[in-house]
């Protein structure tokens, strides 16, 4: 009788329990606090990643703010973009994110699938000047009818050369795909190499393949949309391509990239500090990290390159950065004064620099023309960029499972461990079902 | 009559639950309310956003053809086999050697120990990635010695060893283990071997080890089920490559989680990894029987 007492109890507690469990996982459905027309005394959080050179421009960006609006504290919270994701992504989802965030192009996808992950900008209007902004630009924030962050800079993913290196063993720096493929047996016999393409978080050995064969078909690998555009025999193309690349000694294989650098970023081998690897394949936003632990003046932008009848097209831009207000913020009027502080305001803009790429906001791109600061790589890189008319790159494009499978893929032709051909119809079946199921 | 506890700050029959309530309410918290909370998750398809959607053994049954699954499974195995023996006789050695009576001996024990309070530490990882790439300290060593560089980034095996050896390295934890055993056994075994005419091969295989079955067994288990959970070294030496051959069953839980947002999926893998680090235990209980019952 007991034991049909206790059993009974037991029951039912493990079903509240379980009820609470489930009820208790997942966004809870708040209302998002409401302007209400002032800036009242708080402190605001503001995280973001990049490399030193954006760290120090954005603290002193900070500063200014500081001094500019005194009862409003800017906390920052930075590092480096290793784990970054995974960092604000359990914050996003716990509640506990920063009132301000610097996110990508492509987290909108997963953090905020209906618009509501992220606090509506068009409510903040009172404070944020969008007037800098084309419809174009703004569009890339928007989700459903939300507006749920600014495009803070479009770039592209460019090639930069370490021009000593390059003047050194007297290598001309490459303007089209057989200049680069030509370069191999030069840098060869110095034992350099004139690029470097990794499989690691930015997968730029397959971002470079997808271009070429862009260039070479005319379809976009995915579409807008999340439509899967290569055929499987165009993946094909992509990965023959790399691994000739590898075959002429453009590019370290696989393995020699591991052996030499271990799993660290290519900013800090040794290998790219001393100029034996005299390229990078870098968006022009964060290439200032390649910059900083070289010589000054010693990376040079290069052109996209074309083939050799001028066909200049395939290559991408995106909103490389955006601004974001958290949907949990208790604040939100002052988080929208600081990020029109960010975007509008003339002096931080020309603190800021193009610390994060080439401003895609028209005031502040002015403020850095007026002040002589659109200058540098970054700038020269964005002006190649815009001479071949790039295609925007879709937002699926770079989502984490999907590198993980164009990194496989690669690396299984590297090593030899299936031919392209095998590679090329594994990574096929699996991107077109993973866009299936997330789209 | 019911038995009420005596206690300097009162008498009352919830006075000792009182005592073990934080303990309780730690453990309720932080132990069994994840352990059923990722139960329930697994059964699930839930992507941290938005509220999860019951899919019943769907994820369970995605393990079955999951190739990323299986080879993560293989190497974590490949990885136990290798390093529980290594670490236990590199430990059971040290210890050997530490429980001589020289002098200074304490100052060789604290440096030997130094390794494993480093050991956890993410910079010894990133360390210990420098010293094996293809001019780290190691290959120039090595080429001193006038043998041939290992690809240890570039091939699985050496660079799973790479692992093992950091793993290996902090051996102070096993080690103090096996010489506060070492340090029970009493001196009049050894002394009627000595009489006996026993040579000290003989009394380490006779003696010593017989006398340390369990703590050997002990030391086995906890390394056991240590390396079924490895994650810091590979995540951070190798990233789980080359070729995902240094890639264990929880680098595969973090990226389903963290980096896929899969968290019903990350949440099944748990599961299967804890059940078979269980399985793998209770076969050591049984396999070591007869060893622990001093029959062998």
């Amino acid at each position: 009788m007991n034991y049909i007492k206790h059993g009974r109890i037991f029951l039912i507690i493990s079903t509240l329990f379980s009820f609470f469990i489930m009820t208790s996982c997942g966004q809870a459905e708040e209302t998002a606090v409401l302007p209400d027309g002032k800036l009242d005394k708080c402190t605001l959080r503001f995280s973001w990643w990049g490399g030193d050179d954006r760290h120090e421009a954005t603290l002193k960006a900070i500063e200014l703010w500081n001094k500019k609006y005194p009862d409003i504290k800017i906390e920052p919270e930075y590092g480096g973009w290793d784990g970054w994701t995974e960092k604000l992504n359990t914050q996003v989802s716990g509640d506990t994110a920063p009132d301000i965030m610097q996110i990508n192009y492509d987290w909108l996808i997963n953090l905020s699938k209906d618009g509501l992950g992220f606090y509506d900008l068009n409510l903040l209007s009172d404070y944020i000047d969008l007037s800098g902004y084309d419809s174009e630009t703004l569009s890339f924030g928007m989700r459903g009818d939300k507006l749920n962050a600014l495009t803070v800079s479009m770039s592209g993913r460019g090639l930069f050369f370490n021009k000593d290196t390059y003047a050194e063993i007297g290598a001309e720096i490459p303007d089209t795909w057989n200049d680069l493929i030509s370069l191999g047996e030069k840098f060869s016999q110095y034992e350099k190499y004139p690029l470097d393409l990794d499989t690691q978080t930015g997968a730029s050995a397959w971002y470079l393949s997808v271009v070429y064969v862009q260039q070479l078909t005319g379809k976009q690998f995915i579409t807008m949309t999340g439509d899967l555009g290569f055929t499987a025999d165009d993946i094909k193309t992509a990965l023959d391509f790399y691994k000739s690349l590898e075959d002429n000694h453009i590019v370290r294989s696989v393995r020699k990239r591991a052996e030499d650098d271990g799993s660290s970023a290519l900013y800090q081998s040794p290998k790219f500090i001393d100029g034996t690897v005299s390229g990078v394949l870098e968006w022009g936003s964060a290439v200032g990290k390649y910059q900083a632990v070289l010589a000054d003046d010693t990376l040079c932008a290069g052109k996209y390159l074309s083939s050799d009848n001028g066909n200049s097209s395939g290559w991408m831009i995106k909103p490389s950065l955006m601004y974001a207000i958290s949907d949990n913020t208790k604040y939100p009027d002052e988080a929208g004064a600081f990020i029109n502080f960010l975007l509008n305001d003339e002096e931080c803009a020309e603190i800021l620099g193009t610390s994060r790429g080439i401003p895609a906001n028209g005031k502040a791109y002015e403020a850095l023309d007026k002040s002589g600061k659109l200058c540098g790589i970054s700038y020269d890189s964005d002006e190649y960029l815009r001479a071949v008319d790039p295609v925007t790159l879709s937002p699926y494009f770079e989502l984490s499972q999907l590198k993980e499978y164009y990194n496989s893929a690669i690396e299984k032709v590297s090593y030899g461990t299936a031919t392209s051909e095998e590679a090329s119809e594994e990574m096929y079946e699996k991107v077109k079902k993973y866009l299936e199921r997330i789209k | 009559m019911k038995k009420i506890y005596h206690n300097p700050v009162g008498e009352s029959k919830y006075t000792g639950f009182l005592f073990v309530l934080p303990f309780l309410a730690g453990f309720l918290i932080f132990g069994i309310y994840p352990f059923i909370v990722s139960f329930l998750l697994s059964l699930t398809d839930y992507s941290m956003n938005g509220k999860p959607e019951f899919t019943g053994l769907e994820n369970f049954k995605r393990l079955v053809t999951d190739s990323d699954f299986h080879k993560a499974v293989g190497v974590t195995l490949k990885y136990i086999i290798l390093l529980v023996p290594l670490k236990l006789i590199v430990s059971l050695g040290t210890a050997l050697l530490l429980s001589m009576n020289i002098r200074g001996m304490g100052f060789f024990r604290t440096i030997y120990y130094i390794p494993s309070i480093l050991g956890s530490n993410i910079s010894v990882a990133i360390m210990w990635s420098f010293l094996f790439t293809s001019d780290g300290l190691v290959n120039q060593i090595l080429d001193k010695l006038g043998i041939m560089p290992v690809s240890w980034y570039g091939e699985s095996t050496p660079a799973i060893f790479m692992i093992v050896l950091l793993r290996v390295w902090e051996f102070g934890s096993t080690m103090i283990i096996f010489l506060s055993a070492l340090n029970d056994i009493p001196r009049e075994l050894y002394d009627s071997a000595r009489v006996d005419g026993a040579g000290k091969i003989r009394t380490f295989f006779s003696i010593t080890l017989p006398m340390l079955r369990n703590v050997i067994f002990v030391n086995l288990v906890m390394q056991t089920i240590t390396a079924f959970q490895e994650f810091n070294a590979p995540f951070m030496i190798t990233g789980g490559n080359p070729m995902k051959n240094t890639y264990t069953v929880s680098m595969l839980i973090y990226d389903e989680a963290f980096r896929y947002y899969d968290i019903g999926y990350a949440n099944a893998v748990s599961w299967v990894l804890f059940t078979l680090t269980a399985l793998f235990i209770l076969m050591l209980f049984r396999f070591t029987k007869k060893f622990r019952a001093g029959d062998v």
